[in-house]
């Protein structure tokens, strides 16, 4: 017996102990999440952050992109949140509605200096939840030659609809295709991709209130028939259906793509891979009359409720909003307009880039937002697969979509 | 009675072990599956909403054809080769080993390579189909509707056939040669003594491998949610994924935990169908 209870409360022991380190930090100490794509350039800034600050530690844990929503929802409601997070701007809003991050409006200076879409997508209840300090949207990638080789000025790209229809098909030719879509991998691929078109149409997924579905509406159907015809007009690759955009870059790099949607993150990796291609960005095209449109992307730090140093990991976030700051750690533009002025945004080729950021827009916020996505997906695929038709696909997931709001 | 009771308190850690890490979760998913995210309880609503999902019946029907066909051809395939393992033949070992691999290699490395082996532009499949031009243009294996569930199966079925060669090899090792030879003066052939003799003798290990694989399909996630996650269009989606999703994509996990309620209620049963079938034949075997 007495045996018996000495292994159990050795286990006992043992349980809490584990239970005990994990949520154990001293203070001073702030823990920040970051990606991967970050690190360098982190700890260029926690060095720079701790020598100025001998009080505080950083302690810098990486994280991947694959899964981070998942694990991050998991840490928050776990009680053992690290203290500063990077998050997508499109997570904050989650994590308000349920009380997992705390209200950062003391820790935000120069607000004008902000742009305000990226501020507005972090904003609940007129409280701010996350400091945003990356902001991006996608351009149209293309490659100048194939525009010549086609007997188009690469110079002047297409900008309404028709026209960058017209240049897609013909530049689809000899095993080429003119404009690549994507219709697999991660949901939001297809629709960081495909959501512009419809909004430029006048449409949506649902309306921004969360209250109303607009999938199968005139407007929506009209823009998922122009970005699905480029697949089934043969303009888009024939393995469209298991491309997302990082597929879509290699076959660009391959050179059978001549056109397709991505951001800046892009451009490096295409200029090692392939130097042989001259690259080339528009804005995406509109419909006759109407202005372009893309989503706002980008990432935010929010600073858990279950923090253990609240105070200091506040401390730290006001030295990463800095412009200078800022400048620094972004992988593709700063959300102040100042921190805009620094050296690595000033390649022309980051113009049309620039262009674009005033076009972009949150998506809307609706807690099944995941669900709806998927279902919007699903039917985009019913589409490509030749399933349906559009407004039958659309009508589908409308079904779908209304069962969630 | 007194020694029972004492034996109870020896196997108490283990219980309590066994408790915390699977009655609590068991239990767990059942008090999920019958509240909101918020703890009330909300009756079989989380229920009729999963059922109701249109991905729903179709992931059903998917799992159907995914198990079975896994399951035949694994079984049909191991068999075969173990038959053909326990033949006498120069370099004997290093085939047996080459067998192996598939089952050896991690599952997401296999379903990795082969997600780009399958690839429709740049697919080094389509490549050797096209260029001695058995096929006109290239295949989209993946993202025709109609190639993409077999070719999942296919690809399980690579992965697991070794498994169950090696379990039957070892049974078929242990088959007494006078068998064979009490066979041979008989006259069998050798097709009669693999009917009459090997596939008898192994039947026992057969059953259990079977059940196993059952099992494995009907728990599957890692090949095909890295190759297609459940698409195109949900044409490869299969419940243990839809769960999958619903919990951890979409952060729905009452409505999981239903649906991971009535997915097990369903593989009980056909366990213990397959159970009680195949014990019975084997009673009238004998």
């Amino acid at each position: 017996m007495t045996k018996l209870f000495k292994t159990m409360a050795l286990l006992g022991c043992t349980v809490s102990g584990l239970a005990l380190s994990a949520g154990w930090a001293s203070a001073g100490e702030v823990t920040w999440w970051t990606p991967n794509f970050n690190e360098a350039r982190a700890r260029e800034l926690v060095t720079k952050f701790e020598a100025a600050n001998p009080g505080i530690t950083i302690n810098l844990e990486i994280t991947t992109t694959d899964g981070l929503p998942q694990r991050i929802l998991t840490a928050l409601q776990s009680g053992a949140a690290p203290d500063v997070i990077d998050v997508q701007h499109g997570w904050v809003n989650g994590y308000a509605q349920n009380n997992l991050v705390l209200p950062l409006d003391e820790v935000l200076t120069g607000r004008e200096d902000y742009i305000p879409a990226a501020l507005d997508y972090v904003t609940w209840e007129d409280k701010l939840w996350a400091i945003p300090y990356r902001i991006e949207t996608h351009a149209i990638i293309y490659n100048k030659a194939d525009f010549v080789a086609a007997g188009l000025d690469p110079a002047n790209p297409p900008q309404t609809w028709e026209e960058f229809a017209a240049a897609a098909k013909a530049m689809t030719k000899d095993g080429k295709s003119g404009f690549a879509i994507t219709g697999g991998g991660e949901v939001g691929n297809t629709i960081f991709r495909s959501l512009p078109f419809i909004w430029m149409a006048g449409g949506g997924i649902i309306s921004e209130d969360g209250t109303e579905v607009l999938v199968n509406s005139p407007e929506t159907v009209k823009a998922v028939t122009y970005y699905t015809d480029f697949f089934k007009n043969g303009i888009s690759p024939s393995s469209t259906l298991e491309n997302d955009g990082t597929a879509n870059r290699r076959l660009f790099i391959a050179e059978t793509v001549s056109m397709y949607q991505s951001g800046q993150f892009d451009v490096n990796s295409i200029r090692q891979e392939n130097p042989n291609i001259d690259i080339g960005v528009m804005t995406i095209p509109h419909p006759e009359g109407a202005d372009t449109a893309a989503i706002l992307g980008g990432w935010s730090l929010v600073v858990p409720t279950d923090a253990k140093n609240p105070e200091e990991a506040k401390t730290f976030i006001g030295f990463l909003g800095e412009a200078e700051n800022q400048a620094v750690l972004t992988d593709t533009f700063p959300a102040r307009v100042s921190a805009m002025e620094a050296e690595r945004f000033q390649d022309p080729i980051l113009n049309v880039f620039k262009e674009m950021l005033p076009f972009g827009r949150p998506v809307p916020v609706h807690p099944n937002w995941v669900q709806i996505t998927q279902a919007y997906f699903d039917g985009i695929q019913r589409i490509l697969l030749g399933d349906e038709d559009v407004q039958t696909a659309m009508d589908g997931a409308a079904e779908e979509i209304e069962a969630l709001l | 009675m007194q020694r029972q009771s004492t034996g109870y308190l020896f196997v108490l850690p283990a219980l309590l072990v066994l408790g915390l890490l699977i009655a609590y979760p068991v239990a767990y998913t059942g008090l999920l599956s019958v509240t909101d995210n918020q703890g009330n309880y909300v009756g079989v609503e989380n229920f009729a909403r999963i059922l109701g999902a249109r991905a729903t019946p179709t992931a059903f029907m998917n799992t159907l054809w995914w198990v079975f066909g896994s399951i035949v051809f694994q079984v049909i395939l191991g068999v075969l080769a173990a038959i053909l393992l326990n033949q006498n033949f120069r370099g004997r070992a290093i085939v047996r080993s080459v067998t192996l691999i598939p089952w050896v290699v991690p599952g997401i490395v296999a379903a990795t390579t082969w997600a780009w082996m399958l690839h429709t532009e740049f697919g080094i499949i389509n490549y050797m189909l096209t260029a001695p031009g058995i096929i006109p243009e290239p295949v989209g294996w993946l993202t025709n509707g109609s190639t993409v569930l077999p070719v999942m199966i296919a690809i399980n079925i690579w992965k697991m056939f070794p498994f169950v060669a090696i379990m039957v090899l070892a049974g078929l090792q242990s088959i007494p040669n006078d068998l064979y030879e009490a066979a041979r003066i008989d006259g069998a052939s050798f097709w009669e003594e693999v009917w009459y003799v090997m596939l008898p003798q192994v039947r026992p290990v057969i059953v259990a491998v079977t059940l196993l694989l059952v099992i494995w399909a009907l728990n599957h996630i890692t090949i095909i949610y890295a190759i297609t996650r459940g698409g195109p269009a949900n044409r490869t989606l299969i419940t243990p994924i839809q769960i999958f999703r619903t919990a951890f994509e979409s952060v729905q996990f009452n409505q999981a935990a239903a649906l991971s309620v009535m997915f097990f209620a369903v593989a009980i049963v056909v366990v213990f169908i397959y159970i009680r079938t195949l014990a019975s034949n084997a009673g009238e075997a004998r």
